[in-house]
């Protein structure tokens, strides 16, 4: 081999030397760097992991050391009663704004729940719950509707009927945010609710109420939404169609 | 220290880690699978289930088993982890007893794969934000399948399984054996668990 050859060689040996240690330093800093980005977000799991917890937990003493103020018409059990106080028979509506079967049983009852309550036939109580919050992206819809509702029930009663039917028929799709805090305000005053009342919506006053009376009728042991008692018991037919429960009710009412 | 860490560099590449992690996350997957399989048929069977809201579940199966979503195809999606995950098993279990798949097969077990990967987190995707509803055993399919595919991934490159031009071959094995592949693996579980605590997490102490 020549002494040209020779050098031409371990310039070669020499270059793929420093090639590779280039490599290799390359790749340690990426290391490094991954290592750095793995840090940030182990640290970034915990952080947020401590304010769950510190907001779920705070939260909930929150709704329970409040004394929660009740809207007007009110039950102790939690509900907002509409009709006469003396009507033969009492129905109980256990619902969710967000609950698309509520929305349902909603649309096939309303006119006949309507004249019911208009008739004295039916005293009927209606639970505004709030268990569906998950379903609107962050907004707290069940939240913000029941709350809407409550203010409704104690500052103009007369229209609580209307606004729930209202917000029945403007029902947004599950897992969407919702109605804006505004568009639930329009829907009140279209239903005859009066402006300063609709105004205090967004002030959340019975939002304390609305949790504790939601945790109240769960611990009662009703599973799911719409759920409907007549004088107590749990109407077991098609809620779906209009007519089972009008005949059901009037099947209480004779007896 | 440096002994060590080349011995734990060599069982991160040997046969016996890699196809035994995907033999551990392929059985994962298909036991989340078979739950699956069986709510959407118990639901299917008495859709009332699913009539009335789902209650005290801030996790919620029966929303993300109602979604349209749970259903791309026709049937419930965890059908197609029967019938994936279990072939998944059967190559993990016979490379451990030394069997060597040809290029062509594994080249194809890779593509398959992948679209299942892509699957998978699109439903996770759809399940974020779209749903609005988390499962805890959607979640493990999630988890899982990524783990499949990562140890597949990193068998192919190994073994030049992926029919790769000369220069793209020669850079994947350098990256999978600078061990840059396990941290990319890290980070993104990692991506995954941030995602769903920031958007959960108060739910899931609610």
């Amino acid at each position: 081999m020549s002494t040209q050859a020779r050098t031409r060689s371990r310039e070669l040996r020499d270059a793929r030397a420093a090639a590779e240690r280039r490599q290799k330093k390359r790749n340690r800093a990426i290391t490094a760097g991954g290592g750095v980005i793995i840090g940030c977000l182990l640290i970034a799991i915990v952080v947020s992991l401590i304010n769950a917890a510190g907001s779920g937990g705070s939260r909930i003493t929150a709704a329970s050391q409040d004394k929660a103020v009740a809207p007007a018409i009110a039950t102790a059990a939690g509900a907002l009663a509409v009709g006469d106080a003396a009507a033969p028979v009492k129905l109980e509506v256990y619902l969710d704004y967000m609950c698309p079967f509520c929305g349902r049983f909603e649309q096939a009852n309303s006119t006949e729940l309507d004249r019911l309550v208009a008739d004295g036939a039916v005293r009927l109580e209606l639970y505004p719950l709030a268990f569906l919050d998950r379903m609107s992206s962050g907004s707290r819809y069940s939240t913000r509707t029941a709350n809407a509702t409550a203010t409704v029930a104690d500052r103009a009663p007369g229209a609580l009927l209307a606004f729930n039917t209202a917000l029945f028929a403007h029902q947004p799709a599950e897992g969407s945010s919702g109605l804006s805090d505004d568009e639930i305000a329009a829907l009140a005053r279209n239903a005859g609710v009066p402006q300063d009342v609709a105004d205090a919506f967004t002030d959340r006053l019975f939002q304390p109420w609305v949790e504790t009376s939601t945790a109240a009728v769960f611990k009662t042991g009703i599973e799911g939404t719409p759920t409907v008692k007549i004088n107590g018991e749990v109407f077991t037919g098609d809620l779906y169609t209009a007519g089972p429960l009008t005949a059901a009710v009037t099947a209480a009412e004779g007896r | 220290m440096a002994v060590l860490l080349a011995r734990l560099h060599g069982l991160r590449h040997s046969d016996a880690w890699l196809f035994g992690t995907m033999l551990v996350s392929a059985c994962l997957s298909l036991a989340a699978s078979f739950v699956l399989s069986v709510d959407a048929l118990r639901l299917a069977a008495d859709p009332g289930t699913s009539l009335s809201c789902n209650i005290n579940a801030v996790i919620s199966c029966g929303t993300v088993a109602t979604s349209w979503q749970a259903q791309l195809f026709g049937f419930p999606n965890a059908f197609l982890g029967l019938v994936a995950e279990p072939v998944v098993i059967t190559i993990a279990v016979a490379s451990l007893g030394r069997v060597r798949f040809p290029r062509w097969f594994m080249f194809a077990a890779q593509v398959v794969y992948t679209l299942g990967v892509i699957f998978a987190y699109w439903l996770f995707s759809q399940s974020m934000s779209a749903i609005g509803a988390l499962c805890p055993w959607c979640l493990l399919v999630t988890v899982s399948t990524t783990l499949v595919f990562a140890t597949l991934t990193h068998v192919n490159i190994r073994d030049g399984n992926l029919f790769l031009p000369s220069r793209a071959q020669a850079a994947a094995a350098r990256f999978v054996d600078a061990d840059l592949d396990a941290i990319a693996v890290a980070i993104w579980i990692l991506v995954l668990i941030l995602a769903v605590v920031t958007k959960y997490g108060a739910a899931l102490f609610g």
